[in-house]
């Protein structure tokens, strides 16, 4: 395969953050060189995506899919990284978080990598997150989960009181948790399936009979993996180890673990539910005695739907409500988190119950679109809340008041985002909000209806009372005090302006969401371009 | 003549630039920016002046893929509401300067005044639900930040939350309503017309036949009353309007007048074609009669001038809802004529407090009297537009309260609406008679003697740029009141053309003969004038009300709903996230394993047809056994070490268990780790606290948990080695075939491990590597690295 093909294109984000990982940790004791290197590495992150956003999907003869075949292996028996609409769409949100997120460590630098690894696991972090968006292997996803997972724990205990290592504990145990679950589904469905590749994978389920399988157990295997994605995405009841996490990490960390790794869990249920199970070849029927049927359907995705619309449901309920009884302004921005996470699940959990293609389509689109505002607009507000923090060593609501007089361009960054959450247009939150009522409307459940609205009448209220109390009101002495780096203030507008101009030029997003959803739907194309070696179907070739 | 668009461009556009570049602006010309706002206003009305005359819809596309355009209707209702809005706009930017003469966030209010003054004309020109819903919301941001405009201020933080809260809560179900009329429209109209409200209102029968066979006409209609309701502070949701007179005065002339609530009044007009019928006629004249008459009343219960007004600019925005809520024509003159009506006598009121309160220090209704002789052309000014207000002929609020009367008699004659038909005209009156008695009270601020309290202020005369603004509206108003027909002509004809459903010709002047609207018309008088001198028992007399019954007040249920969720957030968030991670396990792993089973329940796999691995050797049996026996000690062991060294069994017998599935190098490494785990446990059990009594219910809960997880790993790995292929796989047979050409080793595991699955291997490393960062981090900022 000649060098430079969109194929290469694959591995590149990958290559790229796992050399830059290792270059900053043996750079070791000479910080602006790593900070150097990090940038530069970031960077080349940011082009690598943009590439494949743009040669694999966006380019009008873009092929809309590359795979790398890892060491040269014929799929399924080596591991397999598959790019396309989808994949890119993710890297995209990412990249454009990642980079930010970055810029502004770099800032922080005096307080935040005195002698530690700041940089090297930040790479690992983005190693993990990219991983686990470009893999086509489960069994590879696991790993790169554990990458991901494992770098998360160590921002979380980073700043090493007691109540950062009680988080980090509480987030290691339920994500160990999860790991072990994972492994029992990864591990049924070789049993079942015979094989890890995820296109090998839709194949064997579309056509059970002719590879001699029996798809049964893979609704409870799916179900397994949908509550480990669940927790990764924090959709109730898997969210508890969210707030304490959120509140320990340094602010522009959480950033990312808000905008990127919780979007992974968004990521695997997906490409699991809709590109991998969708035409699996199996009745759902779940009654419940005295109730009647409960959930029927044709494909595992009737099963992944009702799930999702219960967790979604108490997800806003339990984020929005916890929300606005929070007191300092992490502890806020991470029950919305939870909130939030179900306004994106709604979406999917609409897609996987209806049986209509376009909506199928539209809802899945809402989801992304509501899942990149989510990504962009709490990346803003926890980087702001990283500016104020540093600028007046709190993030009490009590001990803060006045900030808009004492840093207007702060304020403008913070006002923006919160109004992206509550779905203001034209900034890029309203077109998540818009597409996600619309596919509530055109599926007409009047409870999901109910649901949103009343979901987003909590974002309305938390975000007006946390604005209130830190930017409004009477200016508290921390606040006085408080000056902002104006290049911290340069990234925050930055970013501002990207929410802006997401809603004003809203059009390529969207299509740029439309093929991602359209990717994730593409059974056949993603089985296609994998093509995966076939020898045990009846009649097949042999080897 | 059609529309020009780059001109209709200009007129929305504009606002929002000045609003961007007013940083600059207040840099070079300091406080005089607002004229520089007035400017602006002046060139957006005479943009909007040009396209006087022209009917028709222009559009820029915005969102191609989803059918959303930049499309602007032009006519005479929407004319008529931007040139309010941009011709008001220069007066209150005329009169800022001097108002807000040395405060402090200027660029912040002039900004926002100049984006809420932009956003209003989008939204009175907008044909386009996506558009029309853009603007609707920037008008309550824009609002939001107006109201709050004193940052360190409790009260005016209280109220932009609220306005903030209850209009865009309400914008969410209009939201929901647009894309309800939206998905009807898309497939009745072609989804070209999906958010295409022009073509909407042209085609209103074939969409109102189309919203009824959906079933969506009463849902769709409910929706966009809920939306407009709000923001034009309709009971019950009128209560955030009266708190929002904690904004600066000129803004509060603004907002009442020409922009935020009239929105939602302009919107039902703009709608009312297309959903008029006996649904639309019981919603809004009830909605509009109610709050007219509720809001009267508690206009004469205010103590404050600007709460007055705010409650009388409610009342008149309930009496423009009913009035476009009456089904026939004239239900349509009341509405427009009124709408334009108001917005003059409102905004020269607002501004004319503005001046008693700039001047004499006080706004309160008690301290105030007398100012005649002190302020005598403002005098002249307030008596016009006061009598306005009230309704009194021959001035110009009486016209269009008299074809209020008309439309709400003529009501029982279009549709069968029982004894709603003489109900509507008598509260029609009642609310009337309370607009004549606040109106009187309002100007007797200027009449009779001065009270005590302002006995020792000298009160100025106004600046000519605070009494300009209002001066100009008043003889707008007086121009009207002498020659009504001059306004109908002007534009009151076309507004009506557009929001009626079958327009007709419009005269209105001072009657000549007999009606039934004029004897309603002699009453409300009559009573006003005669109930006046009892105004101090009636005021009393409803101020005590709530005082009895808190719940009756709407700032109760706000504050009930918003108290009650920052309570139960705090609450609900404490009891959810309890700190204790067994709580967290255990939801975790009880649903983990709910949905599992239920997975497996619903394709009726949880029992797998026939059981494999009885014919299992009896050595592993034997293991097994052991294993399961080594289990049920842990659990039952008196203390930690007891409890690890049978733990390590456990794990042993596993080890064992690999060699007898001829797995050896699994076998090691599970030993090491046995061992390791063993050793370090021994290290660590001396920090752990020795069992305590444990209650029953936990154990109860732990065993049913230990079952369910236990159970759902047991059948996990029933039904799917059950399910296994019966031959071997390809991948089995693929990495024995090709472990030594391609691998080069013999030891298969080894070969997947560093070669055919090396990637995973990598990521493994990383994951090793990592784990030893952690160890070094948690060092190192536990000792000497920052900590917050």
């Amino acid at each position: 395969m000649p060098v430079g093909t969109p194929s290469d294109l694959v591995i590149a984000p990958m290559l790229i953050v796992l050399v830059t990982a290792v270059l900053t940790l043996v750079l070791g004791r000479r910080p602006r060189a790593r900070v150097g290197v990090s940038l530069v590495g970031g960077a080349g992150y940011v082009l690598a995506v943009t590439a494949i956003a743009w040669y694999v999907v966006l380019a009008p003869d873009a092929p809309g899919i590359a795979t790398y075949q890892v060491a040269d292996l014929p799929a399924p028996f080596g591991i397999t990284l598959v790019a396309d609409g989808l994949s890119a769409f993710m890297l995209t949100m990412v990249a454009a978080i990642g980079i930010t997120s970055l810029v502004f460590s770099a800032r922080t630098l005096p307080e935040l990598d005195r002698r530690s690894y700041y940089f090297p696991l930040f790479h690992f972090l983005l190693l993990g997150v990219t991983g686990a968006f470009l893999t086509g292997d489960l069994f590879n996803l696991f790993v790169w989960f554990e990458v991901m997972l494992m770098a998360s724990y160590i921002f979380v205990a980073y700043y090493g009181g007691a109540q950062h290592t009680r988080a980090a504990f509480w987030y290691v145990a339920l994500n160990l948790l999860a790991s072990a679950v994972f492994l029992l589904g990864v591990g049924g469905l070789y049993a079942t399936t015979g094989t890890l590749n995820m296109a090998d994978l839709a194949r064997r389920l579309a056509e059970p009979a002719a590879y001699g399988i029996d798809p049964g157990p893979v609704v409870g295997l799916l179900a397994l993996l949908l509550s480990v994605f669940a927790i990764k995405a924090g959709l109730v009841p898997f969210q508890f180890w969210i707030p304490t996490a959120y509140r320990s990490a340094p602010p522009q960390v959480t950033a990312v673990l808000a905008g990127a790794s919780k979007k992974v869990g968004i990521y695997a249920i997906l490409r699991l539910s809709f590109t991998i199970f969708a035409g699996a070849q199996v009745g759902v029927d779940l009654a419940v005695p005295g109730v009647g049927t409960v959930v029927a359907g044709t494909s595992p995705l009737a099963f992944v739907g009702a799930a999702l619309f219960v967790m979604a449901a108490a997800s806003i309920l339990v984020g929005g409500i916890g929300a606005v009884g929070r007191s300092s302004l992490e502890g806020i921005l991470a029950y919305s988190s939870i909130g939030q996470v179900g306004f994106i699940a709604v979406p999917v959990a609409i897609a996987a119950t209806t049986t209509a293609p376009e909506l199928r389509q539209l809802a899945i689109v809402a989801a992304l679109v509501y899942a990149l505002n989510h990504t962009l607009a709490k990346g803003l507000l926890f980087l702001s809340v990283g500016a104020v923090r540093s600028a007046t060593g709190t993030s009490q609501l009590a001990d803060l008041g006045g900030l808009a007089g004492r840093s207007p361009p702060l304020a403008i960054a913070f006002f923006v985002g919160s109004l992206a959450l509550v779905g203001i247009p034209p900034l890029s939150g309203f077109f998540g909000k818009l597409l996600v009522f619309d596919a509530a409307a055109r599926a007409g459940t009047m409870p999901v209806l109910v649901l949103l609205v009343g979901g987003s009448v909590l974002t309305i209220a938390y975000t007006t009372r946390t604005w209130n109390r830190s930017f409004w009101g009477t200016r508290t002495a921390a606040v006085s005090r408080a000056t902002v780096d104006p290049v911290k203030i340069g990234v925050l507008l930055a970013l501002t302006g990207t929410i802006l101009a997401v809603g004003i030029g809203f059009e390529p997003v969207y299509e740029f969401a439309d093929a991602a959803a359209a990717a994730a739907l593409d059974v056949e194309g993603y089985v296609e371009a994998v093509d995966p070696a076939d020898p045990d179907a009846a009649g097949g070739e042999q080897m | 003549m059609s529309p020009e668009l780059t001109v209709v461009l200009a007129a929305v556009a504009l606002p929002f630039a000045a609003a961007a570049v007013t940083p600059l602006l207040f840099h070079v010309l300091g406080e005089r920016t607002g004229y520089a706002g007035g400017a602006v206003a002046a060139c957006c009305f005479g943009l909007l002046a040009s396209q006087y005359g022209a009917a028709g819809t222009v559009e820029l596309a915005w969102i191609p893929s989803l059918e959303v355009t930049l499309r602007f209707t032009v006519d005479g209702w929407a004319l008529l509401f931007a040139l309010l809005a941009s011709g008001i706009g220069v007066c209150v930017f005329l009169y800022s300067p001097a108002y807000m003469h040395g405060e402090p966030g200027l660029v912040r209010y002039y900004a926002a005044l100049l984006a809420f003054m932009g956003s209003v004309i989008g939204v009175a020109l907008a044909a386009d639900l996506v558009a029309i819903f853009l603007f609707w919301e920037l008008t309550s941001l824009c609002s939001f930040v107006l109201i709050g405009y004193h940052t360190d201020d409790d009260a005016s933080l209280y109220a932009a939350r609220m306005a903030m809260f209850v209009t865009v809560g309400g914008g969410l179900f209009l939201l929901v309503g647009f894309l309800l009329l939206s998905i009807v429209a898309g497939d009745a109209l072609g989804p070209a017309a999906a958010f295409d409200l022009a073509a909407m209102l042209e085609s209103s029968d074939e969409m109102q036949r189309a919203l009824r066979e959906a079933g969506l006409f009463v849902p769709v209609l409910g929706l966009v009353a809920i939306g407009a309701a709000t923001k034009s502070a309709q009971v019950p949701v009128h209560f955030w309007l009266p708190n929002a007179m904690a904004a600066p005065t000129p803004v509060s002339a603004f907002l009442h007048s020409a922009t935020m609530v009239k929105v939602g009044v302009y919107f039902v007009g703009r709608v009312r074609p297309l959903l008029a019928g006996l649904e639309w006629l019981l919603l809004f004249a009830t909605l509009g009669l109610a709050t007219m008459t509720i809001c009267a009343v508690l206009a004469v219960a205010s103590t404050d001038i600007k709460e007055l007004l705010a409650y009388s600019t409610a009342s008149h925005l309930g009496l423009i809802t009913a009035g476009f809520g009456f089904t026939s024509v004239l239900g349509a003159e009341t509405g427009v004529f009124h709408l334009l009506n108001h917005a003059l006598f409102k905004a020269a009121l607002f501004l004319i407090a503005g001046i008693v309160a700039h001047e004499a220090g006080t706004r309160r209704l008690g301290d105030l009297g007398g100012l005649r002789h002190d302020l005598p052309i403002t005098t002249l000014v307030t008596v016009v537009v006061a009598l306005s207000m009230a309704g009194l002929p021959p001035f110009s609020g009486f016209y269009s309260k008299e074809l209020l009367f008309e439309a709400a008699v003529e009501a029982g004659h279009v549709h069968d609406i029982g004894p709603l038909e003489w109900l509507y005209p008598a509260v029609a009156v009642f609310g009337s008679i309370f607009t004549v008695l606040y109106s009187l009270r309002f100007l007797s601020l200027f009449f009779g003697s001065r009270p005590a309290p302002l006995g020792e202020v000298s009160i100025h005369r106004p600046p000519v740029t605070l009494l300009a603004p209002p001066a100009l509206l008043a003889a707008l108003t007086a121009v009207f009141s002498v020659d009504p027909e001059l306004a109908v002509r002007a534009i009151v004809q076309s507004g009506v053309d557009a929001t009626a459903v079958s327009p007709h010709e419009m005269h209105v002047g001072l009657p000549t003969a007999y009606s039934p609207a004029v004897g309603m018309s002699a009453v409300t008088i009559g009573v006003g004038f005669l109930a006046y001198p009892f105004y101090g028992w009636i005021h009393e007399r409803i101020r005590a009300f709530p005082r009895t019954l808190p719940p009756v007040s709407s700032n109760w249920w706000y504050d009930a709903v918003v108290d009650g969720l920052t309570d139960g957030g705090a609450w609900l968030a404490s009891r959810v996230h309890n700190g204790l991670l067994r709580t967290y396990a255990t939801w975790t792993l009880a649903t983990t394993c709910a949905l599992a089973l239920l997975g497996f329940a619903a394709t009726a796999t949880i029992v797998p047809a026939d059981v494999v691995g009885l014919d299992a050797p009896p050595e592993a049996a034997l293991v097994l056994l052991v294993a399961v026996a080594a289990g049920i000690a842990v659990v039952r062991s008196e203390s930690h070490v007891a409890g690890i060294l049978t733990l390590s069994i456990l794990g042993f017998m596993i080890a064992i268990f690999y060699i007898l599935a001829s797995a050896p190098d699994l076998a090691l490494t599970q030993l090491v780790v046995e061992t390791l785990l063993l050793v370090l446990f021994l290290l660590v059990i001396e920090e752990i606290p020795e069992y305590d009594e444990v209650e029953l219910g936990n154990v109860v809960r732990d065993s049913v948990l230990s079952i369910a997880v236990g159970a759902t790993a047991f059948v996990t790995v029933l039904v799917t080695t059950d399910a296994r292929p019966a031959e071997t796989t390809a991948l089995a047979r693929y990495y024995a075939e090709q472990a030594v050409p391609k691998g080069g080793g013999t030891n298969i595991v080894n070969v997947i491990l560093v070669d055919f699955r090396g990637f995973d291997t990598l990521g493994e490393l990383v994951v090793v590597a990592l784990a030893a960062i952690s160890i070094l981090t948690l060092i190192i900022m536990r000792t000497g690295g920052d900590s917050e």
